[in-house]
């Protein structure tokens, strides 16, 4: 996710060209809607890892012309620099065949890597170079963003190159579309959210790695079970004291072993809070009036405003505040 | 020109009196003598002893393939490099249905490159195994049956999308938003198991992803089907590994030449005359001249909605002529 702090620029010149997502989905929409969440990833049998790559937090990057491949809208076209972005992606892909690698020498089987980075629109790892036992989760809109696919079958959620909370001091620090997002008045990043997402099927962290401001709220939020792994010191914004790659790849190796270790050892209890849900956010400073009022439109939902960009949903389900998320996305992306 | 002829190809978008129109008729491009060429051409290239697999090459059911306006066409008409690495995904998927099939029993084997994304001309000819004959180029005849013909013992295809209007990856068929034949709804790998089934040509595989397998197993009967994927939406999916995927296609096309040859697959057939109810996809539907060149076309008539034809013919092959007529002249600025 690491775009949002730039749609507001995607969305100034398409204001007025584009509608913004249309409030009332027809039956079929919904029909539709409702088969895409309904499936699953192909079971596989073993121990089973679901593992998020993100970029912003992977080793070495620090700014956005590096994550972005230029074309995920007309504002992005000089905003990116492809051939840092290309680069990128092949490193990406080497630190997610790493954490594969160390997961599966500590026993685990079967790998689902759902791409958590919206460069190129969700489509950032190299298929081919992928290490061959993995499917991958690749493109967008997809039903609950940085967890489709995700079942109780997974014995653990792992998350790579994430990046710290939006306003935080992290390179390239954001939370999805919101300057702040929290439950049951919990503040939680993109981790937080989707660990609360997974939680709820029983699955728990056990690896995550980014700049040292992400390390450092993230056990704030879920504790000290899951493995840390800092891939780089944040002196800045788009500045950080960075590793040789080679270096965050072993890091990810003997981490996701650990990690793995934990989780067969029951260790990790997975991330939940009470219910009902109390889900508040507060959409982007930066973005326009029309963005506000498409997710106000939004009539899946029973939402609350309660503040000019800030919304409330009470729910008894996780799953249902990723699909918000993804609703939330397709309006702020459009 | 080339431009707009990449965008009409791959989305329904019609941009109407920007260029003057081409108002060559389309029959005289397309002919009844064109495509009974082409398929007598082909026959002469083809021996008739041992079993020969026709494979169509489509790229939206691509392991991987996930969006169409980066990935299904080249740079110079609007797509991104990583057009270029599905290209050679298209020529290793073919191959592994090449060996596959070999392997079951089949000996010759002729690719038509049925992927509009480079004008028909996708598949990598240094690439694809030297003893296949490759079809390229457009426009030509039946566009994803060119020179069908009896001599043809199965018919395959690769990197298929779902039909148009369903909730599969890149979905869509061929211009229109229906396509039926007797009142059962075709994707286009059902259209070209209509066109071949009427020479007695049985369909053996399919593959793409899992909106695809599921309505043209539907469609076609116990065929065998390789889903490489499982759409999330129209541009997302879990996709398997392509090397997992080259394997599946090796095995499934070799059991499917295997069944073939034991006579468990039957060729597609509809009770003659065939009704044959078409409409054009909306935005071609709209577009005045369109529908008016489509009108034009023998045996069609207005049917129901504007945009929607019916034909009555005794002849599949006809109905693919007239398909072709269709996608030339929505092609045409």
């Amino acid at each position: 996710m690491t775009r949002s702090f730039r749609w507001a620029w995607l969305l100034l010149v398409l204001v007025g060209v584009v509608a913004v997502l249309p409030a009332q989905q027809s039956d079929a929409q919904r029909a539709r809607t409702a088969a895409f969440r309904a499936k699953a990833v192909p079971f596989e049998p073993g121990f089973r890892v679901f593992l998020v790559p993100d970029m912003e937090g992977m080793g070495s990057t620090v700014d956005s012309r590096e994550v972005l491949a230029g074309n995920e809208g007309a504002a992005y076209r000089d905003r990116s620099s492809p051939d840092y972005w290309e680069r990128y992606r092949g490193l990406l892909t080497e630190e997610v065949n790493a954490t594969i690698a160390g997961a599966r020498s500590a026993g685990a089987a079967s790998f689902v890597v759902n791409e958590g980075h919206g460069g190129n629109l969700f489509a950032n790892v190299l298929p081919w170079d992928l290490d061959t036992a993995a499917i991958l989760v690749r493109g967008f809109p997809k039903p609950l963003v940085m967890t489709t696919g995700i079942d109780s079958t997974f014995g653990t959620l792992m998350f790579t190159g994430a990046h710290a909370n939006a306003g935080s001091a992290g390179v390239m620090a954001h939370t999805y579309a919101f300057d702040r997002f929290t439950v049951n008045g919990m503040v939680l990043n993109e981790v937080g959210i989707n660990a609360l997402i997974a939680g709820e099927m029983g699955v728990s962290v056990s690896l995550v790695s980014g700049d040292d401001v992400l390390i450092a709220e993230t056990r704030e939020m879920l504790g000290d079970g899951f493995v840390g792994i800092v891939t780089k010191r944040a002196v800045g914004r788009a500045a950080a004291i960075t590793y040789s790659p080679a270096k965050v790849r072993a890091m990810l190796r003997e981490g996701a072993a650990e990690a793995v270790r934990r989780e067969r050892a029951g260790q990790i209890p997975p991330f939940t809070l009470q219910k009902p849900y109390r889900v508040e956010l507060t959409m982007r400073r930066s973005y326009p009036q029309e963005m506000i009022d498409g997710v106000a439109a939004l009539s899946e939902f029973s939402l609350e405003r309660t503040g000019d960009r800030t919304f409330v949903l009470v729910t008894d389900s996780a799953r249902e505040m990723g699909y918000l998320l993804d609703a939330i996305e397709s309006v702020v992306i459009r | 020109m080339r431009g707009l002829l990449s965008a009409a190809l791959l989305l329904p978008v019609v941009l109407p009196g920007q260029v003057a129109r081409d108002t060559t008729p389309p029959d005289r491009v397309f002919g009844v003598t064109e495509w009974q060429l082409a398929r007598q051409k082909l026959e002469a290239e083809m021996t008739p002893d041992g079993f020969t697999v026709y494979i169509i090459a489509d790229m939206e059911g691509l392991a991987g393939a996930v969006r169409n306006a980066t990935e299904m066409r080249p740079e110079y008409r609007g797509g991104e490099p990583a057009h270029e690495r599905f290209r050679e995904e298209l020529t290793d998927e073919v191959n592994a249905v090449i060996a596959g099939a070999r392997a079951g029993g089949a000996t010759q084997f002729v690719v038509n490159d049925g992927h509009g994304g480079t004008l028909f001309r996708n598949v990598l000819p240094d690439r694809l195994d030297p003893e296949a004959l490759l079809i390229r180029g457009y426009p030509k005849p039946i566009v994803m049956s060119t020179g069908l013909n009896p001599m043809v013992d199965g018919l395959m295809i690769v990197g298929a999308h779902a039909n148009a209007g369903s909730p599969g990856i890149i979905a869509h068929n061929f211009a229109f938003d229906s396509f039926t034949v007797n009142g059962v709804a075709l994707n286009e790998a059902g259209i070209a198991a209509f066109i071949g089934g009427e020479m007695g040509v049985p369909f053996l595989l399919a593959s793409g992803d899992d909106v695809l397998t599921a309505e043209t197993a539907a469609m076609l009967g116990p065929i065998e089907t390789v889903t490489v994927k499982t759409a999330f939406s129209g541009s997302a999916a879990a996709v398997l590994p392509p090397a997992r995927v080259h394997r599946m296609l090796h095995d499934a096309a070799e059991r499917a030449v295997r069944r073939a040859r034991a006579g468990e697959l039957k060729p597609l057939t509809f009770a003659a005359p065939y009704r044959v109810r078409l409409c054009l996809r909306r935005g071609y539907a709209r577009d005045e001249w369109v529908r008016t060149t489509v009108g034009t076309f023998g045996g069609m008539t207005p049917d129901g909605a504007e945009g929607c034809f019916a034909m009555t013919t005794s002849s599949a092959e006809a109905v693919g002529n007239v398909l072709n007529e269709i996608e030339w002249t929505v092609l045409k600025p």
